[in-house]
Protein backbone atom coordinates (compact mmCIF):
# COMPACT_ATOMS: atom_id res chain seq x y z
CA UNK A 1 0.00 0.00 0.00
CA UNK A 2 2.67 2.35 0.56
CA UNK A 3 4.73 1.53 -2.49
CA UNK A 4 1.00 2.17 -4.18
CA UNK A 5 0.84 5.41 -2.39
CA UNK A 6 4.40 6.82 -3.26
CA UNK A 7 3.97 5.72 -6.98
CA UNK A 8 0.66 7.75 -7.41
CA UNK A 9 2.06 10.75 -5.70
CA UNK A 10 5.54 10.74 -7.90
CA UNK A 11 2.82 10.24 -11.03
CA UNK A 12 0.59 12.68 -9.73
CA UNK A 13 3.49 15.46 -8.92
CA UNK A 14 5.53 14.77 -12.36
CA UNK A 15 1.96 15.06 -14.22
CA UNK A 16 1.44 18.53 -12.33
CA UNK A 17 4.64 20.34 -12.68
CA UNK A 18 4.69 18.95 -16.57
CA UNK A 19 0.80 20.31 -16.96
CA UNK A 20 0.81 23.43 -19.59
CA UNK A 21 -1.89 25.64 -21.02
CA UNK A 22 -2.43 24.08 -24.92
CA UNK A 23 -4.81 26.30 -26.85
CA UNK A 24 -8.12 25.16 -28.65
CA UNK A 25 -6.44 24.95 -32.08
CA UNK A 26 -3.16 23.25 -30.94
CA UNK A 27 -5.18 20.37 -30.20
CA UNK A 28 -5.22 18.93 -33.43
CA UNK A 29 -3.26 15.78 -32.52
CA UNK A 30 -4.59 15.33 -29.75
CA UNK A 31 -8.19 14.67 -31.16
CA UNK A 32 -6.34 11.64 -33.55
CA UNK A 33 -8.34 8.60 -33.16
CA UNK A 34 -4.98 6.90 -32.22
CA UNK A 35 -4.01 8.95 -29.51
CA UNK A 36 -7.17 8.06 -27.54
CA UNK A 37 -6.35 6.45 -24.76
CA UNK A 38 -8.21 3.44 -25.94
CA UNK A 39 -8.39 3.85 -30.04
CA UNK A 40 -10.30 0.29 -30.08
CA UNK A 41 -12.18 -0.12 -27.14
CA UNK A 42 -13.60 -3.20 -28.88
CA UNK A 43 -10.27 -4.91 -28.94
CA UNK A 44 -8.68 -3.67 -26.04
CA UNK A 45 -12.35 -5.14 -24.08
CA UNK A 46 -11.62 -8.46 -25.74
CA UNK A 47 -7.98 -8.85 -24.21
CA UNK A 48 -8.22 -7.64 -21.24
CA UNK A 49 -11.05 -10.42 -20.71
CA UNK A 50 -8.46 -12.36 -21.46
CA UNK A 51 -5.83 -11.32 -19.62
CA UNK A 52 -8.40 -11.01 -16.61
CA UNK A 53 -8.80 -14.91 -16.90
CA UNK A 54 -5.35 -15.78 -16.96
CA UNK A 55 -3.58 -13.66 -14.23
CA UNK A 56 -4.08 -12.84 -10.84
CA UNK A 57 -3.92 -9.12 -11.44
CA UNK A 58 -6.70 -7.07 -12.98
CA UNK A 59 -7.96 -3.34 -12.41
CA UNK A 60 -7.32 0.02 -13.87
CA UNK A 61 -9.45 3.15 -15.11
CA UNK A 62 -12.23 0.65 -15.87
CA UNK A 63 -15.34 -0.96 -14.31
CA UNK A 64 -15.77 -4.59 -14.23
CA UNK A 65 -18.19 -5.85 -16.16
CA UNK A 66 -19.99 -9.39 -15.36
CA UNK A 67 -18.43 -12.09 -13.97
CA UNK A 68 -17.39 -15.14 -16.37
CA UNK A 69 -16.43 -18.72 -15.70
CA UNK A 70 -13.48 -18.84 -17.07
CA UNK A 71 -10.65 -21.49 -16.53
CA UNK B 1 -15.02 -22.57 -12.77
CA UNK B 2 -13.11 -19.91 -11.46
CA UNK B 3 -14.78 -16.57 -11.08
CA UNK B 4 -13.01 -13.54 -12.64
CA UNK B 5 -14.22 -10.54 -13.13
CA UNK B 6 -14.86 -9.70 -16.98
CA UNK B 7 -13.47 -5.67 -17.03
CA UNK B 8 -15.44 -4.08 -19.88
CA UNK B 9 -14.22 -1.12 -21.86
CA UNK B 10 -14.56 2.15 -20.18
CA UNK B 11 -18.17 3.70 -20.66
CA UNK B 12 -17.25 7.15 -21.82
CA UNK B 13 -13.99 5.31 -23.64
CA UNK B 14 -16.04 3.35 -25.77
CA UNK B 15 -18.19 6.10 -26.70
CA UNK B 16 -15.07 8.64 -27.52
CA UNK B 17 -12.42 8.16 -29.42
CA UNK B 18 -11.01 11.50 -29.04
CA UNK B 19 -8.20 12.62 -25.93
CA UNK B 20 -8.78 14.29 -23.39
CA UNK B 21 -11.10 18.24 -23.76
CA UNK B 22 -11.79 17.60 -27.06
CA UNK B 23 -15.21 19.00 -28.16
CA UNK B 24 -17.87 16.80 -29.42
CA UNK B 25 -17.92 13.52 -26.54
CA UNK B 26 -20.84 11.99 -28.22
CA UNK B 27 -20.89 10.08 -30.48
CA UNK B 28 -22.36 12.19 -33.83
CA UNK B 29 -23.13 9.39 -36.20
CA UNK B 30 -24.39 5.70 -35.55
CA UNK B 31 -21.44 2.72 -35.74
CA UNK B 32 -21.54 -1.15 -35.83
CA UNK B 33 -19.08 -3.07 -35.04
CA UNK B 34 -18.33 -6.48 -35.56
CA UNK B 35 -15.01 -8.35 -33.68
CA UNK B 36 -14.14 -12.11 -34.54
CA UNK B 37 -11.35 -14.03 -32.13
CA UNK B 38 -10.28 -16.90 -31.77
CA UNK B 39 -8.69 -18.02 -28.65
CA UNK B 40 -5.80 -21.24 -28.46
CA UNK B 41 -4.10 -22.56 -25.62
CA UNK B 42 -0.92 -24.74 -26.43
CA UNK B 43 -1.19 -27.97 -25.27
CA UNK B 44 1.04 -29.04 -22.19
CA UNK B 45 4.24 -30.73 -22.87
CA UNK B 46 3.47 -34.79 -21.96
CA UNK B 47 7.00 -33.84 -19.66
CA UNK B 48 4.53 -31.69 -17.42
CA UNK B 49 0.42 -32.53 -17.95
CA UNK B 50 -1.25 -35.53 -17.51
CA UNK B 51 -4.75 -36.34 -17.57
CA UNK B 52 -7.59 -37.91 -19.42
CA UNK B 53 -7.31 -34.91 -21.86
CA UNK B 54 -4.33 -32.66 -22.20
CA UNK B 55 -6.17 -30.42 -24.93
CA UNK B 56 -5.80 -26.87 -23.34
CA UNK B 57 -9.14 -24.31 -23.32
CA UNK B 58 -10.21 -23.16 -26.92
CA UNK B 59 -12.37 -19.81 -26.99
CA UNK B 60 -14.45 -18.30 -30.25
CA UNK B 61 -15.76 -14.97 -29.58
CA UNK B 62 -18.43 -12.70 -31.60
CA UNK B 63 -18.67 -9.67 -30.34
CA UNK B 64 -21.31 -6.77 -31.86
CA UNK B 65 -21.60 -3.74 -30.56
CA UNK B 66 -24.03 -0.73 -31.69
CA UNK B 67 -24.12 2.81 -30.90
CA UNK B 68 -26.09 5.71 -31.91
CA UNK B 69 -26.94 9.02 -30.65
CA UNK B 70 -29.78 9.47 -29.03
CA UNK B 71 -30.60 13.69 -29.12
CA UNK B 72 -27.73 14.92 -26.88
CA UNK B 73 -27.47 11.58 -25.13
CA UNK B 74 -25.27 8.31 -26.71
CA UNK B 75 -26.66 4.43 -26.48
CA UNK B 76 -24.37 1.68 -27.20
CA UNK B 77 -25.71 -2.15 -26.77
CA UNK B 78 -22.67 -4.38 -26.63
CA UNK B 79 -23.48 -8.19 -27.42
CA UNK B 80 -20.86 -10.99 -26.48
CA UNK B 81 -21.46 -14.66 -27.76
CA UNK B 82 -18.64 -17.30 -26.75
CA UNK B 83 -18.25 -20.78 -27.28
CA UNK B 84 -15.05 -22.36 -24.97
CA UNK B 85 -14.08 -25.95 -24.97
CA UNK B 86 -11.37 -28.05 -23.51
CA UNK B 87 -9.34 -29.39 -20.34
CA UNK B 88 -8.23 -27.07 -17.63
CA UNK B 89 -5.45 -27.68 -15.19
CA UNK B 90 -6.92 -29.91 -12.12
CA UNK B 91 -4.19 -30.53 -9.56
CA UNK B 92 -0.67 -30.53 -9.41
CA UNK B 93 0.74 -33.95 -7.72
CA UNK B 94 4.70 -34.60 -7.02
CA UNK B 95 6.73 -37.52 -7.70
CA UNK B 96 9.11 -39.30 -5.56
CA UNK B 97 11.86 -37.17 -6.88
CA UNK B 98 9.68 -33.79 -6.13
CA UNK B 99 9.01 -33.29 -10.07
CA UNK B 100 5.90 -31.79 -10.30
CA UNK B 101 3.22 -33.12 -12.71
CA UNK B 102 0.19 -30.93 -13.38
CA UNK B 103 -2.85 -33.07 -13.82
CA UNK B 104 -5.52 -32.00 -16.50
CA UNK B 105 -9.03 -32.14 -15.48
CA UNK B 106 -10.77 -35.73 -16.96
CA UNK B 107 -13.58 -34.08 -18.94
CA UNK B 108 -13.37 -31.76 -21.89
CA UNK B 109 -15.22 -28.63 -20.57
CA UNK B 110 -17.48 -27.52 -23.55
CA UNK B 111 -19.90 -24.75 -23.27
CA UNK B 112 -21.26 -21.36 -24.26
CA UNK B 113 -21.30 -17.73 -22.82
CA UNK B 114 -23.93 -14.84 -23.63
CA UNK B 115 -23.32 -11.69 -22.40
CA UNK B 116 -25.09 -8.18 -23.28
CA UNK B 117 -24.73 -4.65 -21.92
CA UNK B 118 -26.26 -1.85 -22.53
CA UNK B 119 -24.69 1.84 -22.21
CA UNK B 120 -26.58 5.48 -22.05
CA UNK B 121 -23.45 8.59 -21.80
CA UNK B 122 -25.12 12.13 -21.37
CA UNK B 123 -24.33 15.40 -20.38
CA UNK B 124 -25.15 16.63 -17.32
CA UNK B 125 -24.37 20.54 -17.25
CA UNK B 126 -20.58 20.33 -18.39
CA UNK B 127 -20.16 16.96 -17.14
CA UNK B 128 -20.18 13.99 -19.43
CA UNK B 129 -22.06 11.06 -17.42
CA UNK B 130 -22.55 7.26 -18.10
CA UNK B 131 -24.27 4.74 -16.79
CA UNK B 132 -24.46 0.68 -17.63
CA UNK B 133 -26.19 -2.16 -17.21
CA UNK B 134 -25.14 -5.87 -18.01
CA UNK B 135 -25.95 -9.53 -17.59
CA UNK B 136 -24.19 -12.53 -18.30
CA UNK B 137 -25.21 -16.16 -18.73
CA UNK B 138 -23.32 -19.27 -18.98
CA UNK B 139 -24.10 -23.03 -18.34
CA UNK B 140 -22.61 -22.81 -14.97
CA UNK B 141 -22.17 -19.36 -14.24
CA UNK B 142 -24.50 -16.04 -13.88
CA UNK B 143 -23.71 -12.42 -13.34
CA UNK B 144 -25.91 -9.24 -13.48
CA UNK B 145 -23.58 -5.73 -13.27
CA UNK B 146 -24.23 -2.26 -13.50
CA UNK B 147 -22.13 1.18 -13.00
CA UNK B 148 -22.06 5.09 -13.15
CA UNK B 149 -18.94 6.63 -14.83
CA UNK B 150 -18.34 10.29 -15.44
CA UNK B 151 -15.61 12.76 -16.80
CA UNK B 152 -15.43 16.24 -16.60
CA UNK B 153 -13.19 18.99 -17.71
CA UNK B 154 -13.20 22.29 -16.13
CA UNK B 155 -13.21 24.91 -19.11
CA UNK B 156 -10.28 26.13 -20.28
CA UNK B 157 -8.26 23.91 -18.29
CA UNK B 158 -5.11 21.24 -19.21
CA UNK B 159 -7.26 18.80 -17.66
CA UNK B 160 -9.99 16.85 -16.38
CA UNK B 161 -11.25 14.02 -13.80
CA UNK B 162 -12.95 10.82 -14.68
CA UNK B 163 -14.34 8.56 -12.06
CA UNK B 164 -16.51 5.09 -12.10
CA UNK B 165 -18.39 3.27 -9.95
CA UNK B 166 -19.30 -0.44 -10.17
CA UNK B 167 -21.00 -3.37 -8.95
CA UNK B 168 -21.47 -7.00 -10.02
CA UNK B 169 -23.71 -9.83 -8.40
CA UNK B 170 -22.20 -13.50 -9.74
CA UNK B 171 -23.70 -16.91 -9.22
CA UNK B 172 -22.14 -20.19 -9.51
CA UNK B 173 -23.74 -23.66 -9.64
CA UNK B 174 -20.85 -26.05 -10.78
CA UNK B 175 -22.01 -28.38 -13.37
CA UNK B 176 -18.32 -30.67 -13.34
CA UNK B 177 -17.80 -33.14 -10.55
CA UNK B 178 -21.37 -32.69 -8.88
CA UNK B 179 -21.46 -36.42 -7.82
CA UNK B 180 -18.22 -35.64 -5.39
CA UNK B 181 -19.51 -34.65 -1.90
CA UNK B 182 -17.05 -32.09 -1.68
CA UNK B 183 -17.72 -30.17 -4.41
CA UNK B 184 -20.09 -26.88 -3.28
CA UNK B 185 -23.83 -27.01 -5.29
CA UNK B 186 -24.20 -23.29 -5.37
CA UNK B 187 -22.31 -20.25 -4.32
CA UNK B 188 -21.97 -16.18 -4.65
CA UNK B 189 -20.27 -13.29 -5.06
CA UNK B 190 -20.58 -9.53 -4.49
CA UNK B 191 -18.12 -6.85 -5.95
CA UNK B 192 -17.48 -3.37 -5.74
CA UNK B 193 -15.27 -1.28 -7.77
CA UNK B 194 -14.37 1.79 -7.60
CA UNK B 195 -11.53 4.08 -9.64
CA UNK B 196 -10.93 8.07 -10.29
CA UNK B 197 -8.18 9.35 -12.52
CA UNK B 198 -6.68 12.72 -13.77
CA UNK B 199 -5.97 13.35 -17.44
CA UNK B 200 -3.07 16.50 -18.09
CA UNK B 201 -2.58 17.54 -21.47
CA UNK B 202 1.34 18.12 -20.85
CA UNK B 203 1.46 19.45 -24.72
CA UNK B 204 0.10 20.06 -28.04
CA UNK B 205 1.34 16.47 -28.59
CA UNK B 206 1.05 14.88 -25.40
CA UNK B 207 -1.61 13.74 -22.84
CA UNK B 208 -1.31 12.04 -19.33
CA UNK B 209 -3.55 10.14 -17.46
CA UNK B 210 -3.09 8.64 -13.89
CA UNK B 211 -5.73 6.96 -11.66
CA UNK B 212 -6.02 5.41 -8.26
CA UNK B 213 -8.36 2.19 -8.40
CA UNK B 214 -10.18 -0.14 -5.48
CA UNK B 215 -12.04 -3.29 -6.33
CA UNK B 216 -13.21 -5.36 -3.49
CA UNK B 217 -14.24 -9.15 -3.35
CA UNK B 218 -16.93 -11.03 -1.20
CA UNK B 219 -18.52 -14.60 -1.33
CA UNK B 220 -16.84 -17.61 -2.80
CA UNK B 221 -13.55 -16.80 -4.56
CA UNK B 222 -12.36 -20.18 -5.06
CA UNK B 223 -12.19 -22.36 -8.05
CA UNK B 224 -14.70 -25.21 -7.73
CA UNK B 225 -13.21 -26.81 -10.89
CA UNK B 226 -9.86 -26.95 -9.14
CA UNK B 227 -7.68 -28.64 -6.39
CA UNK B 228 -5.03 -28.94 -4.43
CA UNK B 229 -2.86 -32.43 -3.15
CA UNK B 230 -2.22 -32.87 -0.02
CA UNK B 231 1.47 -35.04 0.35
CA UNK B 232 0.54 -36.36 3.83
CA UNK B 233 -2.63 -37.70 3.02
CA UNK B 234 -1.71 -38.66 -0.95
CA UNK B 235 -5.04 -36.99 -1.39
CA UNK B 236 -6.52 -33.89 -3.01
CA UNK B 237 -8.92 -31.30 -1.47
CA UNK B 238 -11.07 -28.70 -3.09
CA UNK B 239 -9.28 -25.39 -3.93
CA UNK B 240 -10.72 -22.86 -0.77
CA UNK B 241 -9.84 -19.13 -0.78
CA UNK B 242 -10.08 -16.42 1.55
CA UNK B 243 -14.17 -15.32 1.18
CA UNK B 244 -12.89 -11.55 0.81
CA UNK B 245 -10.35 -10.15 -1.61
CA UNK B 246 -9.35 -6.50 -1.96
CA UNK B 247 -6.96 -4.88 -4.36
CA UNK B 248 -5.73 -1.59 -5.43
CA UNK B 249 -4.24 -0.27 -8.53
CA UNK B 250 -2.43 2.63 -9.66
CA UNK B 251 -2.11 3.44 -13.21
CA UNK B 252 -0.60 5.85 -15.62
CA UNK B 253 -1.05 5.89 -19.45
CA UNK B 254 1.21 8.39 -22.01
CA UNK B 255 -0.05 9.15 -25.47
CA UNK B 256 2.48 10.94 -27.23
CA UNK B 257 2.30 11.64 -30.81
CA UNK B 258 5.23 11.67 -33.28
CA UNK B 259 4.47 14.16 -35.93
CA UNK B 260 7.12 13.37 -37.84
CA UNK B 261 6.25 10.20 -38.23
CA UNK B 262 2.95 10.49 -38.17
CA UNK B 263 2.20 7.62 -35.14
CA UNK B 264 1.44 7.44 -32.18
CA UNK B 265 3.25 5.99 -28.82
CA UNK B 266 1.11 4.54 -26.33
CA UNK B 267 2.91 3.74 -23.01
CA UNK B 268 0.64 2.12 -20.25
CA UNK B 269 2.07 0.77 -16.33
CA UNK B 270 -0.18 -0.57 -14.17
CA UNK B 271 1.11 -0.77 -10.00
CA UNK B 272 -1.68 -3.98 -8.41
CA UNK B 273 -1.42 -5.03 -5.00
CA UNK B 274 -4.15 -6.99 -2.99
CA UNK B 275 -4.81 -8.98 0.30
CA UNK B 276 -3.86 -12.30 -0.45
CA UNK B 277 -0.30 -10.44 -1.17
CA UNK B 278 -0.14 -10.95 -4.55
CA UNK B 279 1.56 -7.47 -6.02
CA UNK B 280 2.04 -6.90 -9.85
CA UNK B 281 3.34 -4.77 -12.50
CA UNK B 282 1.82 -4.77 -16.10
CA UNK B 283 3.63 -2.48 -18.81
CA UNK B 284 2.49 -2.02 -22.10
CA UNK B 285 4.18 -0.24 -24.48
CA UNK B 286 2.62 0.14 -28.37
CA UNK B 287 3.43 1.99 -31.56
CA UNK B 288 0.07 3.11 -33.59
CA UNK B 289 1.75 3.74 -37.03
CA UNK B 290 -0.68 5.59 -39.94
CA UNK B 291 0.18 5.00 -43.78
CA UNK B 292 -1.14 5.96 -47.08
CA UNK B 293 -4.16 8.21 -44.76
CA UNK B 294 -6.24 5.15 -44.44
CA UNK B 295 -3.75 2.57 -43.01
CA UNK B 296 -2.97 1.69 -39.52
CA UNK B 297 -0.16 -0.87 -38.02
CA UNK B 298 -0.20 -1.55 -34.79
CA UNK B 299 2.84 -3.49 -33.46
CA UNK B 300 2.76 -3.59 -29.30
CA UNK B 301 4.29 -5.41 -26.72
CA UNK B 302 2.87 -5.84 -22.88
CA UNK B 303 4.81 -7.46 -20.05
CA UNK B 304 3.19 -8.65 -16.52
CA UNK B 305 4.68 -10.10 -13.23
CA UNK B 306 2.97 -11.28 -10.28
CA UNK B 307 4.07 -12.43 -6.77
CA UNK B 308 1.68 -15.43 -5.79
CA UNK B 309 -0.66 -15.28 -3.01
CA UNK B 310 0.30 -15.93 0.07
CA UNK B 311 -1.39 -19.51 0.64
CA UNK B 312 -0.90 -20.25 -2.58
CA UNK B 313 1.61 -23.64 -3.01
CA UNK B 314 1.99 -26.15 -6.13
CA UNK B 315 1.11 -28.77 -3.66
CA UNK B 316 1.26 -29.24 0.27
CA UNK B 317 3.04 -31.70 2.57
CA UNK B 318 -0.39 -30.96 5.49
CA UNK B 319 -3.56 -29.19 5.65
CA UNK B 320 -2.51 -25.71 6.26
CA UNK B 321 -3.95 -24.70 9.28
CA UNK B 322 -6.44 -21.92 8.20
CA UNK B 323 -7.79 -24.33 5.78
CA UNK B 324 -6.49 -22.83 2.82
CA UNK B 325 -5.34 -24.30 -0.44
CA UNK B 326 -4.98 -23.09 -3.74
CA UNK B 327 -2.54 -24.69 -6.61
CA UNK B 328 -4.14 -22.21 -9.73
CA UNK B 329 -1.50 -21.37 -11.75
CA UNK B 330 -2.92 -17.78 -11.96
CA UNK B 331 -2.25 -17.18 -7.87
CA UNK B 332 1.44 -18.70 -8.38
CA UNK B 333 4.49 -16.29 -9.25
CA UNK B 334 5.46 -15.95 -12.54
CA UNK B 335 6.02 -13.42 -15.61
CA UNK B 336 4.38 -12.95 -19.11
CA UNK B 337 5.56 -11.83 -22.21
CA UNK B 338 2.84 -10.74 -25.26
CA UNK B 339 3.26 -9.73 -28.48
CA UNK B 340 0.83 -8.29 -30.68
CA UNK B 341 0.50 -6.90 -34.25
CA UNK B 342 -2.55 -5.38 -35.64
CA UNK B 343 -3.49 -4.10 -38.81
CA UNK B 344 -6.35 -1.67 -39.64
CA UNK B 345 -7.62 -0.34 -42.88
CA UNK B 346 -10.80 2.46 -44.11
CA UNK B 347 -12.53 1.84 -46.91
CA UNK B 348 -15.23 4.85 -46.83
CA UNK B 349 -17.17 4.18 -43.89
CA UNK B 350 -15.77 0.39 -43.25
CA UNK B 351 -13.27 -0.48 -41.41
CA UNK B 352 -11.50 -3.84 -41.88
CA UNK B 353 -8.87 -5.23 -39.91
CA UNK B 354 -7.01 -8.09 -38.28
CA UNK B 355 -4.46 -9.24 -35.45
CA UNK B 356 -2.65 -11.57 -33.91
CA UNK B 357 -1.54 -12.00 -30.47
CA UNK B 358 1.09 -14.49 -28.62
CA UNK B 359 1.29 -14.93 -25.19
CA UNK B 360 3.53 -16.60 -23.39
CA UNK B 361 3.95 -17.00 -19.03
CA UNK B 362 7.25 -18.06 -17.62
CA UNK B 363 8.95 -18.16 -14.36
CA UNK B 364 11.84 -16.80 -15.95
CA UNK B 365 10.04 -13.76 -17.09
CA UNK B 366 9.02 -13.10 -13.24
CA UNK B 367 10.77 -9.61 -12.01
CA UNK B 368 11.41 -11.76 -8.20
CA UNK B 369 13.24 -15.46 -8.63
CA UNK B 370 10.73 -17.96 -8.54
CA UNK B 371 11.97 -20.99 -6.73
CA UNK B 372 9.33 -23.80 -8.16
CA UNK B 373 7.46 -22.83 -11.52
CA UNK B 374 3.55 -23.92 -11.59
CA UNK B 375 3.54 -26.74 -14.44
CA UNK B 376 0.16 -25.80 -15.65
CA UNK B 377 1.49 -21.86 -16.53
CA UNK B 378 -0.61 -20.91 -19.68
CA UNK B 379 0.83 -20.20 -23.75
CA UNK B 380 -1.72 -18.77 -26.06
CA UNK B 381 -2.64 -17.73 -29.73
CA UNK B 382 -5.11 -15.73 -30.33
CA UNK B 383 -6.60 -14.22 -33.78
CA UNK B 384 -8.97 -11.33 -33.90
CA UNK B 385 -10.94 -9.99 -37.60
CA UNK B 386 -12.77 -6.80 -37.26
CA UNK B 387 -15.31 -4.93 -39.12
CA UNK B 388 -16.86 -1.74 -38.76
CA UNK B 389 -19.29 0.28 -40.79
CA UNK B 390 -20.11 3.63 -39.92
CA UNK B 391 -23.61 5.40 -41.21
Amino acid sequence: MKQLITASGMLLLLALTGCVPVKAWERGDLARPEMAFEPDPMLAGYRRHVEFSKEAASGGPVLSGGGCGCN
Amino acid sequence: MKPTRMNKTTALQALTSAALAIPGLAAAEVQTEYLYAHYQEADLPASKGVGQSSERYEINSHRFRLTSPLGEATAALNLTLESMSGASPWYIMPDANGKLTQIMSGASISEERADVEATLAYPVGDVQVAVSLGYSKEDDYEAVNGGAEFEHTPEGQAYSFSGGIGYSYDRLEPTVGRSSLDVIRKADRDSLNVYGGVSFILGPQTVLQTSLGYALGDGYLSDPYKRAYIQSQTDHIPDNRPGERSSWTASARLRHYVAPLGAALHADYRYYDDEWEVTAHTLDIAWHQTFADTWRLTPSLRYYSQSQAYFYAPFYQNVRADGLASSDYRLSPYGALSLRLDLRKAIGAWELGGGIERYEASADYALESVKVENPGLVEYLALSFKLAYRF
